[in-house]
């Protein structure tokens, strides 16, 4: 078979992005549609009482404003983790700054901008809880949700012996993952079915929420997602503006478009919390975990609490006999948290730094640590990975790097006024796939047509479909068109939990293999075939052509036998969930001016192991993301909220620094590229989220490695390293 | 955004008597405008003024009001005779907003303070007498010099900075002010501008001054001083004959240090009296609870920029 999935061909969709040709779900013009905005709460905790629409309603344009008192009921969704916990403007309770408390719907955009500085707005306003610093004592363990344990533990901590102990706490702050795209929505009623263009991480969830929340059936309810700028999980759960669009639209019997503001998106989409945590280490005196101890804390608001399974890298990284997990919360006033990729991460910040405290603690390269600790087995199950080849990931990257020539001092390394650090962390996430479906299709032309609602969320998902299905069909990339974002084709699932590929993948190999098969029964049932009387088993499917194994002069092609055939040939089949956990690991080198103390990272070297790769381009440019955004977390993003109001005081990207061009590094991506046959996913696994796992850390490392001082509060500002 | 009129102004004249807003760039006063933080009922488009010449005529470098931020960072003139004014320049926000934005327009942007920023909060720039909670709120960014109990907010241009280092003045529609005296340190009332004074050059004096420019901050480019220090110093030989330095990310106003300049003023430069300049330039500052090192930054960037101006070992 020709081995296509892994190329690193350009994105299908490339073009059209770049030159604008692409229409996102802002973009989507329907004839005669209304533009609505939100007016947002400006207090975190009370009440509205009174609300006046009167100036609003008389502006030039405006259709109507919307507001607790008119706005159609809507069904709560009762469970996590498909909407957030209440929805707004079904009563006059204010349960964060930055709540929708009206919409004003008008002719145009403008118009709509402009009546809803109109809307008077008073309150009876009540001291907020702004931040995780003013509720200490008042943290619980609350349920599992997702699946996951929120306390865990193995052996047992207490009688665990060690001859070292490490014992420290860690924080970080409240993040927000700004897609360049913020969210929008455009809901469009006709015969009482709705159109919902949405941007969607889950078209079918979003499906099923707005058919649950409106009261119709979901085969009433179309959504869909073109193309997402990105999404980061801020898109993943189906936001309040949604449904309010809808029931609106429903309402005025026009079509209705909603967009947020960049300042809204700091305020409606989640973010991920504040984070703090204490981590303990007990290990021999060579640096043998006996025990880990792993508390953390996140916020939960009076509305939401949901707990986004940092438990897991304390579980699954290292072989460790003895452990306790917990993860707590405590409530704020403030919007709930929600799904911020990789959550993972600021746990494992606590992890991966403490690891790094034991090796200076026990004086064992960081490296040699993470070796003698190596899970050789599921830590968990205790048994066997279906593939894992971490080892080999240390073993390439830290080649590549040229960590040997690191000597272990801190601040032992200058260049210049500059002093150099040199620092590591393991990388991992989980490898779901989630129940998903696909239709493939060989149309009589012997050209190709794959179908999943799933979603292209930015990160390559069409291309690597289409490449997919390129080789389980054994014809050629233009031979093949994926379709995807409409939830009127086959289900699928989220694009979340870096879960896509796996998920997809595997449903479009089952029904693309039996298409194929079925292909071949048709040619070698035909007398009029050069394969004619072959066993099914005996063709081989490669460019569009059919070979007989061992003979390729005996051959027919796709064109061929569709069209002798005349009818097209297809097959939906689904996928189930599976497990499955990647790693890697990320050794990064800084640069830090003494005089100013600003730390500048100055190379990063990544290796993987995602099992078969299935796009070295957009592999890799999935690595130049994740580690710029692990850069952004270390060095500087952070959500400033005031601590009187829990209003945030920098919702924009003048405020809420990103690392530009110039913050960003070389950056080499290297892969193990094995497949794993405990994947149905032609052996790929999930990855998207893995490299920026470590990266907090790996900095945080490097930077004790370059000046001997351990920085435990994210982010490492300048201030903190004067 | 309110509606407003927009006319263009064919000459100095016709937009001084316009009463309205001026706009060049507009890289600053859309997002106040959208933001809700201003309102104009009428803006008058200067972009049509001949007011963007760069030329040396006598002893004074002439910069038009209207010339882009890139075209001063890389005119001739300016990078080989007034480095500090091209190192502000280019270090100053993205190449795409400096081929929008005027020097006139730059002088006058206003403060970055989240809070005025944000017409939900009280201001005592935006809304007088509502009330500061940048003083006891989040104030990581704000003056430790010339702030008072009304407004801590910092003056975000290092081109403002570079200037006043050169001792430069701007030229307006009816006279010539010297930047030591442009900017005040009113929350409300931030320059000396009248209601139509419009600016229509900005004149550096020619000197033999050395000069740099070193901004700090939280990411490599495209972000607003945390602190940063210009200098400009008539060195003959390890002597310093005169000297200027001024500050941003710390003042209401572009900041500068008489102190730290007498300092440095008819001594060598050396490791000993950069220290005292630093330690002079900070001495009056009233830190807040996250701006403290603010204190302790200015004077390394201080000694930073001038042990490398110097090159002192």
């Amino acid at each position: 078979m020709k081995q296509i999935a892994g190329l690193p061909i350009d994105r299908i969709d490339g073009r059209a992005k770049v030159t604008g040709a692409a229409k996102y779900t802002a973009d989507t013009d329907i004839p005669g549609v209304l533009h609505g905005v939100l007016v947002l709460s400006t207090i975190a905790r009370g009440k509205i009482t009174s609300i006046d629409t009167g100036r609003a309603k008389s502006a030039p344009g405006v259709v109507d404003v919307f507001t607790h008192l008119n706005t159609p009921r809507l069904t709560l969704l009762p469970f996590f983790p498909y909407t957030r916990g209440f929805i707004p403007m079904q009563d006059e309770i204010i349960n964060h700054d930055g709540q929708p408390v009206a919409i004003v719907v008008a002719q145009t955009l403008e118009q709509a901008q402009y009546a809803s500085t109109l809307v008077d707005v008073r309150y009876s306003q009540e001291v907020p809880k702004a931040v995780l610093g003013q509720v200490a004592g008042t943290e619980y363990v609350p349920d599992p949700a997702l699946g996951e344990p929120n306390e865990f533990t193995r052996g047992d901590v207490t009688s665990a012996a060690a001859d070292v102990k490490i014992d420290a706490n860690y924080s970080s702050p409240t993040h927000h993952h700004n897609p360049i795209e913020t969210s929008a929505s455009l809901a469009v009623w006709q015969d009482g079915k709705l159109t919902a263009y949405e941007t969607a991480q889950g078209i079918q969830f979003s499906r099923g929420v707005l058919a649950y929340s409106l009261g119709v059936q979901p085969t009433d309810v179309r959504v869909r997602t073109a193309y997402l700028g990105g999404g980061f999980g801020s898109k993943s759960v189906v936001l309040p503006h949604t449904l309010l669009t809808a029931a609106i639209a429903r309402v005025l019997g026009q079509p209705l478009k909603v967009v947020l503001t960049r300042a809204a998106m700091y305020t409606s989409t989640g973010h991920r919390s504040e984070f703090r945590q204490r981590v303990a280490l007990g290990a021999t005196k060579d640096g043998k975990l006996t025990s880990l101890i792993q508390t953390t804390t996140q916020q939960a608001s009076r509305t939401d609490e949901v707990t986004y399974n940092p438990t897991r890298s304390a579980r699954m990284l290292y072989a460790v006999p003895n452990l306790q997990v917990r993860q707590q919360v405590a409530a704020l006033d403030r919007p709930g948290a929600g799904f911020t990729r990789s959550p993972e991460t600021a746990a494992h910040f606590g992890l991966e730094t403490a690891m790094d405290e034991l090796a200076y603690a026990v004086g064992v390269d960081p490296l040699e640590l993470r070796l003698r600790n190596y899970a050789e087995v599921d830590p968990e199950t205790r048994q066997p990975f279906t593939s894992r080849y971490l080892r080999d990931c240390y073993r390439m990257a830290a080649n590549a790097f040229g960590w040997s020539r690191r000597s272990m001092k801190p601040g032992s390394t200058r260049d210049g006024q500059e002093f150099i650090g040199w620092g590591m962390a393991t990388e991992a996430h989980s490898s779901l796939a989630f129940p998903s479906s696909a239709l493939v299709q060989m149309n009589v032309d012997g050209t190709v047509l794959a179908q999943s609602s799933t979603q292209e969320i930015g990160t390559g998902t069409l291309t690597v479909m289409t490449q997919a299905v390129a080789e389980i069909m054994g014809t050629t990339v233009d031979a093949v068109t994926f379709q995807l974002g409409d939830s009127d084709l086959p289900a699928a699932s989220w694009s979340a939990a870096s879960a896509t590929v796996k998920s997809v993948v595997a449903a479009l190999d089952k029904a693309g293999k039996a298409v194929r098969d079925n292909v071949i029964k048709l040619a070698v049932a035909d007398a009029r075939s050069p394969l004619s009387g072959l066993a099914v088993d005996q063709v081989e499917a490669e460019h569009g052509h059919l070979f007989a194994t061992g003979d390729r002069s005996r051959r027919d092609s796709y064109l061929d036998v569709m069209s002798r055939h005349g009818n097209v040939v297809a097959t939906t089949a689904q996928t189930p969930s599976t497990p499955g956990y990647t790693t890697g690991a990320v050794f990064v080198e800084v640069r830090i001016d003494p005089r100013s103390g600003r730390v500048r990272v100055t190379r990063a070297v990544g290796a993987y192991d995602p099992g078969r790769v299935m796009n070295r381009k957009t592999a890799r440019s999935q690595v130049i993301g994740g580690i710029t955004w692990g850069i952004g977390f270390a060095l500087m993003e952070q959500t400033v909220v005031d601590q009187r109001t829990a209003r945030i005081v920098n919702p924009n990207l003048s405020g809420y620094l990103i690392p530009v061009n110039a913050d960003v590094p070389d950056i080499q991506a290297l892969f193990v590229d094995k497949p794993d046959p405990g994947s149905p996913a032609l052996g790929a696994r999930g990855f998207g989220e893995v490299p920026i796992t470590g990266v907090p850390a790996a900095i945080g490392n490097a930077v004790f490695h370059a000046t001997g001082r351990r920085i435990r509060d994210l982010p490492i500002t300048q201030d903190k390293l004067l | 955004m309110k509606d407003f009129a927009y006319t263009r102004a064919r000459s100095v004249a016709e937009a001084v008597s316009s009463q309205g807003k001026f706009v060049s760039g507009g890289t600053d006063l859309l997002n106040l405008m959208k933001d809700g933080v201003e309102s104009h009922d009428l803006i008058v488009d200067i972009n049509g003024l001949p007011l963007r010449g760069i030329a040396v005529s006598g002893p004074v470098l002439s910069i038009g009001a209207l010339a882009r931020m890139s075209d001063v960072a890389s005119h001739p003139l300016v990078r080989q005779s007034f480095p500090v004014l091209s190192e502000a320049l280019l270090d100053s926000a993205s190449p795409q907003i400096r081929n929008m934005a005027a020097v006139g327009g730059n002088l006058l942007q206003r403060t970055r303070c989240g809070y005025f920023r944000d017409i939900a909060s009280p201001c005592n720039k935006r809304v007088p007498g509502s009330g500061c909670p940048a003083l006891d709120g989040e104030n990581r960014g704000h003056a430790i010099f010339g702030g008072g109990d009304q407004c801590i907010a910092v003056h975000p241009s290092d081109l403002a900075v570079s200037l006043l280092a050169l001792d430069a003045s701007v030229r307006t529609s009816k006279r010539v002010v010297r930047l030591d005296d442009f900017y005040l340190t009113d929350p409300v009332r931030e320059t000396v501008l009248e209601p139509g004074e419009l600016i229509t050059a900005i004149e550096v004096p020619v000197g033999r001054f050395t000069s740099r420019y070193l901004k700090l901050r939280d990411r490599a480019t495209f972000e607003f001083a945390v602190v940063s220090v210009a200098a400009a110093l008539d060195l003959r030989g390890r002597r310093v004959c005169d000297a200027r330095l001024t500050f941003g990310g710390v003042a209401p106003r572009p900041w500068r240090s008489t102190a730290a300049e007498d300092a440095l003023r008819g001594k060598d430069l050396s490791a000993a009296t950069i220290a005292a300049a630093a330690s002079a330039a900070v001495r009056g500052a009233v830190p807040r609870q996250h701006n403290g090192f603010k204190v302790e930054l200015v004077q390394r960037a201080i000694k930073a920029l001038l042990t490398d101006l110097g090159s002192v070992r």
